[in-house]
């Protein structure tokens, strides 16, 4: 069974990390620049998120990550360059289409904040696991509910997938046409999809009953299996991350950035 | 109007949730496995608010997007946990008002979420994208409009309307057909007005 987080175990200081300090992590370097508007201010955090990731040995896994934006980028560029109302200054022309230069600084703009954000949440999602993420929050006063929620997600999805396979496989082997004009493949969705999702919903009575007999309701305080090793450096990088923002916003009021 | 937003929070709600985050990604699954041009993401959601109320509903909606941002890279998903608590409340509500009864009416449901999604990112889009989607059909027209030289608000309203209004309108489509075939001794634990008799 396939997970579908993207989780990876390489045993580096960052897996130590608390995942928090990531978070905040992500506060800092998706907020610094946005909040001193300077485009450098985005060079600055790629560049620390691209150290980080690869002094945690996942460089190569963030790749992946970088394909989902790369699409969304090209029509931002696309649009932006060639339709902004801004648009004055000619930059470049590639046949019939005209690149502006106000259009093109914007879509950099967005570009860097898009492939910034990318980047930061990759440190966290490549380096927690979901189920520390809940256990660190219930920790902390997080509903154990919502705790069940989250990490039960993780448990159902790949159940539905392998049901998913076996509807595939038998509808088609019953003539069911999945590929073909977009009439087809629409009317193809529905048998598809609604035999997974009845038997997941109904399979949802039976897990809530067997909850329910294991006291999943009850209000007595519980324990936690494990315990986690602390990392020495969480307190200190926090501190440093809150100490930028604050000097970040101290700086755009007061006028030196 | 309160029982609009009555909730149960038992066990059997709170296990809705998971399995309704599942089935929204089972169609985003199935959608591109048929390459149809929709997202068709928000099935489980509007199954969730059918059946637990516009409360669940908005919670299916926000916790799918908030867990698939922080564990599957896709932190662009992350944004429009906004969008989904928003479909999530509006299918809820209607479906509380008793629109969810007849397929005329389920398909003025799908408008009322269409519409809320429409609303929502509209300014999530101008204000991280620039007014794109991210969607082949509904960025050609953006790029259209934009070459007509409408305003940048206009058209990102435009192109998002010709994806999630369709959109919405085939999602309602397969929830209406699933909630009707669903069992009774399924759906009773999720209805509000019944009420438990004690024997002892």
């Amino acid at each position: 069974m396939k997970s579908i987080s993207l989780y990876k175990d390489m045993g580096t200081w960052l897996n130590l990390m608390h995942p928090y300090t990531k978070l905040l992590y992500i506060v800092a370097a998706i907020s610094i620049p946005l909040i001193g508007s300077k485009l450098w201010l985005f060079g600055v955090f790629i560049a620390a998120s691209l150290v980080i990731l690869a002094s945690g040995k996942v460089l190569r896994h963030a790749v992946p990550l970088l394909a989902f934006s790369a699409t969304l980028i090209v029509v931002i560029f696309l649009v932006q360059g060639l339709f902004n109302h801004a648009n004055e200054q000619v930059l470049f022309a590639i046949g019939p289409m005209t690149f502006y230069k106000e259009g093109v600084l914007f879509a950099t703009k967005l570009g860097l904040n898009i492939l910034n954000m990318l980047l930061s949440f990759g440190i966290f999602v490549l380096t927690t696991s979901p189920e520390e993420l809940v256990d660190e929050m219930e920790k902390n006063g997080f509903s154990a509910k919502f705790g069940y929620v989250i990490n039960s997600v993780f448990q159902i999805l790949p159940q539905m997938m392998m049901t998913k396979d076996t509807i595939t496989d038998a509808q088609r082997s019953r003539g069911l046409e999945t590929e073909g004009s977009l009439g087809v493949r629409m009317k193809a969705f529905i048998p598809l999809i609604s035999p997974v999702v009845m038997s997941s919903l109904v399979n949802t009575r039976e897990r809530a009953i067997a909850l329910e007999v294991r006291g999943f309701g009850r209000k007595n305080k519980k324990t936690w299996l494990a315990d986690r090793p602390k990392h020495k450096g969480d307190k200190a990088i926090g501190a440093v991350l809150v100490l930028l923002i604050v000097l970040t916003i101290a700086g755009r009021v007061l006028g030196w950035l | 109007m309160a029982k609009i937003f009555k909730t149960k929070l038992t066990a059997a709600t709170i296990v809705l949730i998971p399995a309704c985050i599942g089935i929204n990604y089972l169609g985003k699954l199935f959608a591109s496995l048929l390459k149809l041009p929709l997202w068709l993401d928000s099935i489980g959601t509007c199954i969730g608010a059918c059946l637990g109320g516009p409360i669940i509903g908005g919670l299916c909606g926000a916790v799918n997007n908030i867990v698939f941002g922080l564990t599957t890279g896709d932190n662009i998903t992350l944004i429009y946990a906004l969008t989904s608590l928003g479909i999530g409340i509006a299918v809820g509500v209607m479906a509380r008002l008793g629109f969810m009864t007849s397929f005329p009416k389920a398909m003025l449901t799908a408008v009322v979420g269409g519409t809320a999604a429409v609303v929502i990112s509209t300014p999530l889009n101008i204000l991280f994208w620039g007014g794109t989607t991210g969607n082949v059909w509904g960025d050609a027209l953006f790029a259209f409009t934009q070459a007509k030289g409408m305003s940048v608000g206009m058209g990102s309203f435009l192109d998002e309307l010709v994806v999630d209004v369709p959109d919405k309108l085939l999602t309602l489509i397969i929830v209406y057909l699933i909630i009707k075939g669903l069992p009774k001794k399924l759906t009773s634990l999720y209805d509000v007005n019944t009420e438990v008799e004690r024997l002892d």
